[in-house]
């Protein structure tokens, strides 16, 4: 081992020396090789990019098993990521590797320089990644970009753009309803957090003390404080295929009325594919939100492909927006065209990450329906709740579901 | 290998710790670069363990954070003792401080509980190793505020002003992954993955652990776990199931692994009905039975192999 850990010493002192001049090839390479691993969705910005310039420092450049574990645990937070990071990393290594091979002549100067110039390295190699790498300072940004350049359109799918026509305002209101009373039903989760409080039979001992020392410390007047109110996160999974066009503009309303009484909710349509419609809710009339819908997602009304769309959200979005307070709401009917493990594979996935699965299904109104579809019946497993949808009474009645 | 990386592969070893490379490494970097480590991995493969025998390692406090759901910034942080504080009051009584006096007396250090992170800072003497476990089991917002003590290990407490740390505390964090942590906290940590150990590790972890144990049966033990571990159960044993069964095997007075001894343990490694269900009678005799005679080099074939077999067997059940 001792002897290892000496000629290795030998090769970083040379790498070092050689530095000033082949510094600028050896940044470059680590910044291209942050790009390349943000490029394929590793968490590689900025700030990553200097510990692994910092770590390149730190760890001898000879020896390959030291800078692929340093970097590794810089660049990587999933196992999953790993195998890629090791694609990547094979490539890094052909292009750093290759003027180690070289023999300089001043192989054997003191190792004092070699000290010096590694502080200046490390000192400007922040210094210089701000100028090259601009893109990387603003990750929000970047990711907000990656957010709005979702595939929407693709020529193999039906290409319906439909009117939605014109809804009744007796049945709006209704809808708004039923939506009020779920929406206050999701709201009273109590967390185990507490806030200050005027009335509560929680007291506060901490409030109370400090209050109280204007009394010489007899407990006159109690402070209180009452159970912190958590609202749960909502995703909404809405399928838009022709087998449900009977209910999609009904199931769209409830969308739009909901993430407009409760705070978190993002929503997604899918036929064929998967979309987000969360923008499209914002604030605007149901009427204009619906026209701009059904012109961008073109695969309105199209076939059925339940378990590739949710497999769509689960690589795209399940990280970001699942956690074990996020209820998911899929609106479907379940009659999928496509392959039922994919759908049973999705399925175990989404109940694995979120807090609750709830499938509403327009057709289970119907008396004769049993879950017989083929994807109903694989899908069945990962739900928690399994509702109808398909009318005002049955929405109501999911209120109860969110908030147990 | 360069020296810091082997002196922390040393220090672990000495605390009987069979460590790796890639664990050395990210030990020896998170020194370096002083940044935390996020330690993830399936239970029972040993991340808890990192922890403190690195403090072993360095001779330096632990301190322990044992995150759950609801875990809020009083448990976390500091509380007042209330108690103290109103005997104090009653002890006050009738002396001439006054209430502005009495108030900074009864809100001073000595009536101050210091919770793990404050602790963690405010160690005098030297840096101590500051165990955050399962941080997955905290909801977000803890998350948040956790961030905010890493990010410059400081703290405001109203009554006292700002504390900063004197030594920056080596941090370690784990995950049992049952929610993604947010992408923020992972940046601010290095990252390493613990998977279960490949048979030479496991080999050496139960020579180390279970001293006096038959090299035999060792060896036994630990091919028998690669195998079960490519089984698809409930709960697959860990490191610490395969110590326990050691220990009993040595309890036994066995010095190798036969069926009879393996369905009497069973217990031991396997801790779920279904499991036990899956693996007893067939699976097991075909696993003891395959053993003998399998040298180093036609391990993994070996392994192959059995696994195959094991798997067609307990999927007929």
């Amino acid at each position: 081992m001792d002897s290892v850990g000496d000629a290795a010493t030998r090769k970083r002192g040379r790498y070092a020396l050689r530095s000033r001049a082949r510094y600028s090839d050896l940044q470059r390479h680590v910044i291209g090789f942050g790009r390349e691993l943000r490029r394929r969705e590793l968490l590689a910005t900025s700030s990553e990019i200097v510990d692994a310039l910092r770590t390149i420092e730190s760890v001898d450049l000879g020896d390959r098993h030291d800078v692929y574990l340093g970097l590794r645990s810089v660049f990587t937070s999933r196992p999953e990521e790993i195998p890629i990071f090791d694609e990547v990393f094979n490539q890094f290594w052909r292009r750093i590797a290759q003027p180690e091979d070289e023999t300089s002549p001043e192989d054997d100067l003191p190792s004092q320089l070699e000290d010096n110039s590694q502080v200046k390295q490390s000192g400007e190699s922040e210094e210089q990644l701000k100028l090259t790498s601009p893109e990387g300072e603003q990750p929000d940004d970047a990711e907000q970009g990656d957010e709005e350049s979702l595939p929407l359109y693709s020529p193999v799918e039906i290409l319906a753009t439909k009117d939605f026509g014109r809804f009744h305002a007796d049945e709006m209101a209704e809808i708004a309803r039923a939506v009020l009373v779920i929406a206050k039903q999701l709201s009273t989760k109590e967390s185990r957090r507490t806030r200050q409080a005027s009335r509560s039979h929680l007291i506060d001992p901490r409030r109370t003390l400090r209050r109280n020392m204007k009394y010489g410390g007899t407990i006159v007047e109690l402070a209180r404080k009452r159970r912190k109110i958590r609202k749960p996160r909502l995703v909404l999974i809405c399928d838009v295929s022709r087998s449900m066009d009977t209910y999609s503009r009904f199931l769209l309303q409830f969308i739009h009325a909901i993430q407009n009484t409760i705070g978190k909710v993002e929503s997604f349509v899918f036929s064929t594919t998967l979309t987000r419609v969360t923008p499209y809710f914002k604030g605007e009339e149901i009427t204009d939100a619906l026209d701009r819908i059904a012109r961008d997602v073109h695969d309105w009304s199209g076939g059925t492909r339940i378990g590739h769309s949710l497999q769509t959200f689960n690589e795209k979005w399940a990280r970001k927006l699942l956690n074990r307070h996020t209820i998911v709401l899929i609106l479907s009917d379940g009659l999928d065209t496509g392959d039922a493990e994919v759908l049973r594979a999705a399925m175990e996935e989404l109940d694995a990450r979120a807090g609750k699965v709830i499938w509403l299904n327009p057709l289970l109104g119907s008396k004769d329906y049993r879950p017989l579809a083929r994807g109903m019946s694989t899908a069945l497993e990962h739900v928690d709740v399994f509702a109808p949808a398909h009318n005002l009474a049955s929405l109501a009645e999911l209120g109860k579901h969110l908030s147990s | 290998m360069i020296e810091g990386i082997r002196r922390i592969q040393e220090m672990m070893e000495r605390e009987h710790y069979v460590t790796d490379r890639s664990i050395a490494t990210t030990a020896f970097l998170a020194m370096e670069l002083k940044k935390p480590v996020l330690i993830e991995g399936q239970a029972g493969v040993g991340k808890t363990e990192i922890a403190k025998v690195l403090s072993a390692a360095l001779d330096t406090e632990l301190i322990r954070l044992q995150c759950y759901e609801g875990l809020d910034v009083n448990t976390a942080l500091y509380e007042w003792n209330y108690p103290k504080q109103m005997l104090r009051i009653k002890i006050e009584e009738g002396s001439s401080r006054d209430a502005e006096e009495q108030e900074s007396l009864i809100f001073s250090d000595p009536f101050l509980l210091k919770r793990p992170l404050l602790r963690a800072i405010s160690a005098q003497t030297q840096a101590p190793v500051l165990l955050i476990d399962e941080v997955d089991r905290s909801d977000e917002e803890f998350e948040a505020f956790l961030l905010e003590v890493l990010s410059d290990f400081q703290v405001t407490i109203p009554e006292l002003g700002t504390l900063q740390a004197k030594h920056r505390p080596y941090v370690v964090l784990t995950s049992n992954r049952t929610r993604e942590l947010s992408d923020a906290l992972k940046r601010r940590c290095l990252y390493l993955w613990i998977d279960y150990p490949s048979f030479e590790k496991e080999l050496r972890i139960i020579t180390t652990k279970v001293p006096g144990i038959n090299d035999r049966l060792a060896r036994q033990i630990a091919m028998f776990m690669q195998v079960i571990r490519h089984v698809k159960l409930n709960k697959t044993p860990g490191i610490a199931e395969t110590l326990d069964w050691a220990m009993s095997m040595m309890a036994l007075h066995q010095d190798h692994l036969d069926q009879g001894a393996v369905r009497e343990t069973l217990g031991a490694f396997v801790k779920d009905r279904d499991d036990v269900g899956k693996l007893s009678g067939k699976p097991i005799d075909i696993l003891v039975s395959s053993m003998n005679g399998i040298e180093e080099g036609d391990l993994s074939e070996w392994i192959q192999s059995v696994t195959q077999r094991l798997e067609k067997e307990v999927a007929t059940r």
